[in-house]
């Protein structure tokens, strides 16, 4: 039941790939500052 | 009503998926911001200029005549809504009271309000009515009045703000928000309570905070060019008239219901949430509920649910803007970047309501004839039809990206603006904006889904 309704949760999941994409790589970046800052 | 909300309009035979679409979106929102941290160095839009228009025309168009005409208007149509909404046809197509409200008032005003200013301060029935028997009282009393009360600044916007989440109450959760006789009752119980708030704490104090619609409608009017100042209308410099808004109590809550409410009318085509808010129903239903009741509560949930969905989202942002240093708390964010979501408001209703506004608009052409929908034909229209050809699926869903974007793309405009007049950086502020691009960008995400399952 729930793979046969896979497809639809895909493509509703592909409407927020950017903002999900994004959000990923702002964590990223803050991450790697605070360990530049820790370092530093 | 709420059915036809999203336009007559069926799926979208599109040349590529619309989730490609809102890829392309966000796309635009990433190239949009690297242009503005590339091209737009310095603040421009923090500065107010403004001039008259010319020839005098500017001092006539805000002269008192016209004022009290327009004012007149006004309070003849709020007479004629409730007449009809009391009196007539209890068909809500055949009777002019919910098209005029839901259509022509909460609609149409919106981009009148975009285009050519605060037109509704002029034709507010409220105000006009509150400064007749003003006017009047102060010549019955020799101008011996008492002083109103000081408006609270802690109350701030909250008036509105409650104002308007009632109406979105009644549009979208409560059963029977189509009927006239209903709407006609809302509309008197909404006027006493403002009469009663203008002879406490004075006409203009109370429209400039706490009257919903004249708050409502003067956020938007902030997009517009002209402006009025000291009885003049002139003309201001695009986008100038948001950085000027100055956030009290309650502005930020009363962007999330103004979104949060179009949020959730765009939410109530979306399988999963009719599905969740029939399970609601039946649990409330279980605790002893009507299944009216459980109903209109399931659907309270939700739209508060989306409201706070909207407001944890730009909160989320500005958390993350107060990363980037600058000694700015969260507050303080909130508050100064609340006039770029604005334009994400006008982006909402624009692309979820535009159509309903094309087709339904066109109905006041035969209501006018026939208000009370009794037969008459005042002006010769009662017999005018709708024209459902105006727009198709397609162009609909390309209308409605562009809203989004162009909304969008503006929000980013006044943020990066605000930015650079809050940094002493420059780098700081470009940096600051990267939470609120991943705002943007939700918006953005969140918007154009919910424009294709109303689509689907």
């Amino acid at each position: 039941m729930y793979f046969a309704h896979a497809g639809h949760w895909l493509t509703a999941i592909a409407y927020f790939v950017p903002v999900i994409a994004f959000m990923v790589w702002l964590a990223v970046t803050q991450i790697r500052e605070r360990r530049g800052r820790s370092r530093g | 009503m709420i059915v036809i909300a999203h336009g007559l309009v069926a799926r979208a035979d599109l040349p590529i998926p619309q989730w490609l679409f809102v890829w392309a979106a966000a796309m635009v929102l990433v190239v949009s911001f690297v242009a503005l941290a590339v091209l737009w160095p310095e603040p421009r839009l923090q500065r107010e200029e403004w001039r008259p228009l010319p020839g005098g025309l500017g001092r006539v168009l805000a002269s008192r005549p016209v004022e009290i005409a327009c004012g007149a208007i006004g309070a003849f149509l709020l007479v004629l809504v409730v007449y009809a909404g009391l009196h007539g046809t209890q068909s809500s197509t055949a009777n002019i009271a919910p098209t005029f409200i839901y259509v022509v008032f909460w609609l149409a005003l919106v981009p009148a309000s975009v285009l050519f200013g605060d037109v509704f301060k002029a034709f507010n029935p409220w105000r006009a009515i509150g400064r007749a028997v003003g006017w009047a009282a102060s010549k019955v009393a020799g101008g011996n009045l008492p002083a109103p009360l000081a408006y609270p600044d802690r109350l701030g916007h909250w008036p509105a703000v409650a104002g308007i989440f009632c109406f979105a109450v009644i549009e979208l959760v409560a059963s029977g928000s189509d009927k006239p006789q209903n709407l006609a009752v809302a509309t008197l119980v909404y006027s006493a309570v403002t009469f009663v708030a203008m002879a406490l704490c004075g006409v203009e104090p109370w429209i400039a905070r706490g009257e919903a619609y004249s708050v409502y409608f003067n956020l938007f009017s902030r997009l517009s060019v002209f402006e009025t100042r000291d009885g003049v209308v002139g003309v201001r410099q695009p986008l100038s008239g948001l950085p000027g808004l100055k956030p009290i109590a309650g502005t930020v809550p009363l962007l999330a219901v103004m979104i949060g409410a179009v949020t959730f009318d765009g939410a109530a085509e979306e399988p999963r949430w009719t599905s969740a808010a029939l399970d609601m129903s039946n649990a409330f239903q279980d605790i002893g509920l009507t299944p009216q009741h459980a109903l209109e509560l399931a659907f309270l949930i939700g739209l508060i649910g989306a409201i706070v969905l909207v407001w944890g989202f730009y909160r989320l942002g500005v958390l993350g803007a107060t990363s980037v240093g600058g000694g700015f708390t969260a507050g303080r964010l909130a508050r100064a970047f609340v006039h770029s979501l604005v334009p994400i408001a006008l982006a909402y209703v624009a692309a979820h309501y535009f159509t309903l506004l094309l087709f339904q608009g066109q109905a006041v052409a035969f209501l006018a004839s026939d208000p009370l929908g009794d037969g008459s034909n005042l002006f010769g229209t009662a017999h005018n039809q709708i024209d459902y050809t105006l727009i198709g699926s397609q162009g609909t869903w390309y209308w409605q990206v562009g809203f989004v974007v162009a909304g969008h793309v503006t929000a980013l405009t006044l943020a990066h603006d605000r930015a650079l007049a809050m940094y002493d950086e420059a780098r700081l502020a470009v940096r600051s904006q990267y939470w609120m691009l991943a705002v943007m960008v939700g918006f953005t995400c969140l918007a154009l889904y919910l424009l294709s399952q109303a689509n689907a």
